[in-house]
């Protein structure tokens, strides 16, 4: 889809680990409990006017910290344009303001929590606080959520040319009604699991739940970069085959082979049902291959926490050691491959070049 | 550039299904407004909404799922029923033999279900029928009930900007197109009433219970409406190709943000002004060349203070025609742009520009006042519309004859 | 028995203005506030605790769910919103509950 290099000039995410930056990045590891992984709240305050902060829930406060630094981290004040991506943007002032609606018989209704529910509200805000009067949009589409967010940053660069810098976000959370909710259509397992076994135990149904807030800032132009996106693929409700196939596409539209490929990071998220949706990993025999949902859990965006990660590698020339699942022999990271799914939905193919 | 048309339309609104029944409605200036039938709430008798006059059951028997509404909410069945007008003036085998692209819009998904079962999904260990509604939380839901109802594999993206929403769709799926992603693009929006939004709007206090008045010195709030609208984008020497009718032209488009507030818009209108401005802009036009503004026009306090100081300085001593429908529709938020796109397109059509219904006083901040009575035989030329939302995502779309 | 009912009128508008600023003080999570730190006459909007419209519809549902009061008009709320004393006055004349 993507047809014009997006260079990554910063990334900052708040998820289930230390990956904020303010403290050493996936160090301890954090383990889930009860199948259900927290993000790490950083020093809110340090990043929303004190007046705002108030009313604001958690899942504002960790996108609007994301977005904050990782503006701060690219050296840009104002983008030009913001563009997000959430499966469910404020979930847990939606259900706030449904069940006050319910227990209350619709009446006497805090306004806050209907405000805040409306998916873009980090949108307005993170724009609000840094002046930026540009385009802004928000895609609500599952588990393709930021990959939309990222096509369109392409379409923008394409039209407005490559000196823009572009805010991309994409958050999302997971509350105790949520995971309830979810558990009814099997997303969790039902037996506890040790995050840091997730792999292991891929013979039953469902994952380990969990949320974050990733931005990064994209330009077309290279200087700066860590890293670029080449390629995005999105593939809905795909057979095995399918990902193969698309996989060895990608790489030879860009005139690569599985050999030029150093790192893959994978979506595998231990429940069986899209165990076979990683078999294209049998032909990557000689490369890293590098797990992160036993780090961030499962939920629609966690490919802003993959390309958060594939940034960190770029940015440290290595792979953190508690992500690895297979070694590799390369020496060089210069091609990194991000193959991820979301819940019986889709599967998103992301070629980024150091 | 090449030129973007709009070569089908589908639609569904408190004014009537289909074109035929809007077209009427808004040149005999009669308002859909009225206490809902359908919708439980308990302020049902409190409110006067643009609720769509259907059943759920009515409108799954107009697309042929009545043995089939498993998990089916009124927000897709709103969206089935308006893109079956638009799949009438294409072959569907183009839809799936060249790239399309399905770019819906919706504020809150199924809630309109979810409400009535949320208690039930949020017991532990509690199983029932129920469960068919739980993936309808989702925005993206309708848009892939969509898809795989029409049996298209598009390029599918749902949008939820409030009530800039559909409008977004339009613009996202006219990119798509210039860039030759895909060939065509079915873009717009679908929101079912709830009791979730009501309450929402009702809780700021800016829902008014009688008819709403936009641009008006007594108005008080706005009315909730539904509804859904679909167009059909093309490049222009691609709907010629297939013999199609040109209904109108995207003349040009902006997206910009207020940058002032999570709800209000900037008093002064400055994000309104800086969105028309740029969709001019865009366009290559001039604010002369503008003949009527469908504008936002929700009739809240805030919002057309803020408009109409807005068009009043932009469009300084010629201020075209400018009307708010939303005293016809009730204000359908995500499907809101896209159902004033369409109406654009019929004001093109028609050389027609639709009455502010329900204006009598003038706006104190404003010298001027919007058009007050359906006139026909009008030069209609170039149309803008707007649509404003929360978090102040601003969109402003051109349609041209 | 006049000075002895202004009395308790007295301490029962005190009590209801404690009241009220602790209540203000959760709705609005007015985090390190204390009660004694709202001057009952201060303006609670603009340059005074520096609320905005969306704190004074939250203002109103506090009426609302605490004193049975329901102000329709977000205008007119304003007016009874201006500082503490002018909402325990206007809860001493509305209240229901």
């Amino acid at each position: 889809m993507i047809k014009h290099p997006l260079y990554i000039k910063a990334a900052c995410a708040i998820s289930p680990q230390h990956s904020f930056g303010d403290t050493p990045v996936l160090d301890p590891v954090v383990p889930s409990e009860g199948n259900r992984f927290v993000a790490v709240d950083v020093d809110y305050r340090a990043f929303i006017n004190p007046v705002a902060i108030r009313r604001m829930s958690r899942l504002l406060k960790m996108s609007i910290s994301a977005a904050m630094k990782c503006l701060q981290n690219a050296g840009v004040s104002m983008p030009d344009a913001i563009i997000t991506g959430t499966g469910r943007g404020s979930a847990g002032d939606m259900q706030h303001f449904l069940k006050d609606m319910i227990m209350m018989k619709e009446e006497a209704l805090n306004p806050t929590f209907f405000i805040q529910s409306t998916y873009n509200a980090p949108n307005g805000w993170i724009a609000l606080q840094s002046k930026s009067t540009g385009y802004n949009q928000t895609f609500v589409h599952r588990g393709i959520s930021l990959e939309l967010a990222l096509l369109d940053a392409q379409l923008l660069l394409t039209e407005t040319g490559d000196n823009q810098n572009i805010l991309i976000g994409s958050y999302d959370e997971t509350t105790a009604d949520y995971f309830v909710v979810k558990e009814k259509l099997n997303y969790w397992k039902k037996e506890t699991v040790a995050s840091e076994h997730l792999y292991q135990n891929n013979e039953t149904l469902g994952t380990i739940a969990g949320e974050g807030a990733a931005f990064f800032v994209v330009s077309g132009e290279k200087e700066g970069a860590t890293c670029s996106i080449e390629s995005l693929e999105i593939i809905h409700q795909p057979a095995p085959t399918m990902i193969r196939n698309k996989v060895h596409e990608v790489l030879a539209a860009n005139g690569l082979t599985t050999d030029d490929i150093d790192v893959v990071l994978c979506g595998r998220s231990g429940d069986v049902r899209f165990e076979a949706w990683y078999n294209v990993l049998e032909d990557f025999t000689t490369q890293t291959i590098a797990g992160f949902k036993h780090l961030c859990g499962e939920y629609e965006t966690t490919s802003g926490f993959a390309l958060w990660l594939a940034h960190h590698i770029f940015s440290q020339a290595s792979v953190p050691e508690s992500t690895i699942l297979q070694k590799g022999d390369r020496k060089e990271i210069r091609h990194v491959l991000i193959i991820n799914h979301f819940i019986l939905d889709t599967v998103s193919i992301t070629l980024l070049r150091g | 550039m090449e030129k973007i048309v709009v070569s089908s339309v589908g639609i569904l609104s408190a004014l009537g299904c289909g074109m035929h029944q809007n077209i009427q409605a808004l040149l005999q200036k009669k308002s859909g407004l009225h206490f809902p039938v359908h919708l439980q709430s308990v302020h049902a008798q409190e409110f006067l909404l643009g609720e769509v006059n259907f059943s759920n059951e009515e409108m799954a028997m107009l697309v042929g799922l009545q043995e089939n509404m498993q998990g089916l909410t009124r927000t897709t069945l709103l969206s089935l029923v308006a893109l079956q007008e638009l799949m009438g003036k294409i072959d569907r085998a183009l839809l799936r033999d060249e790239p399309v692209a399905l770019i819906n819009a919706s504020t809150v998904g199924g809630m309109c279900s979810v409400e009535d079962h949320y208690l039930d999904f949020i017991e532990p260990g509690k199983r029932g029928d129920f469960i068919q509604y739980i993936n309808s939380s989702d925005c993206g839901d309708s848009t892939e009930r969509a898809a795989r109802y029409f049996g298209l594999k598009p390029l599918m993206a749902t949008i939820s900007t409030a009530c800039s929403s559909s409008a977004n769709a339009v613009i996202m799926g006219a990119r798509l197109i210039q860039q030759g992603v895909v060939k065509r693009a079915i873009c717009g929006g679908t929101d079912a009433l709830c009791r979730f939004t009501l309450n929402g709007f009702n809780s700021l206090k800016n829902v008014d219970k009688g008819p709403c008045r936009p641009f008006d010195q007594t108005r008080f709030g706005l009315n909730l409406g539904e509804g859904a609208g679909y167009l059909l984008l093309e490049k222009e020497e691609d709907a010629k190709a297939r013999g199609a009718e040109i209904l109108a032209y995207l003349g040009g488009y902006a997206n910009s943000n207020d940058a002032y507030h999570p709800t209000a818009p900037s008093p002064d209108g400055a994000g309104a002004f800086r969105t028309m401005e740029q969709a001019l802009k865009h366009a290559k036009l001039q604010p002369e060349d503008i003949s009527y503004i469908n504008a936002h026009g929700t009739a809240t306090i805030n919002n057309d203070a803020a408009e109409g100081l807005a068009i009043q300085q932009l469009f300084a001593e010629k201020v075209p025609y400018f009307s708010s429908t939303k005293a016809f529709t009730g204000h359908t938020l995500a499907a809101a742009g896209a159902i004033e796109a369409i109406f654009s397109i019929i004001s093109l059509q028609q050389q027609a520009v639709f009455a502010n219904l329900n204006f009598t006083t003038p706006m104190e901040e404003l010298s001027i006042t919007p058009v007050t009575d359906t006139l026909e035989n009008v030069p209609v030329q170039h149309v803008m519309s707007n649509s404003f939302g929360f978090g102040g995502n601003n969109v402003s779309l051109i349609f041209s004859k | 028995m006049i000075i002895f009912a202004a009395h308790v009128f007295l301490s029962f508008m005190e009590d209801l203005k404690t009241t009220l600023k602790q209540q203000i003080i959760e709705s609005l999570n007015l985090q390190g506030m204390k009660p004694e730190d709202i001057d009952d006459n201060a303006p609670l909007f603009g340059d005074g605790l520096g609320l905005d419209s969306i704190d004074s519809l939250e203002l109103m549902v506090l009426l609302e769910r605490n004193y049975g009061i329901k102000i329709e008009d977000a205008r007119e709320g304003r007016k009874v919103l201006g500082s503490v004393q002018t909402m325990a006055e206007y809860i001493q004349q509305h209240r229901t509950v």
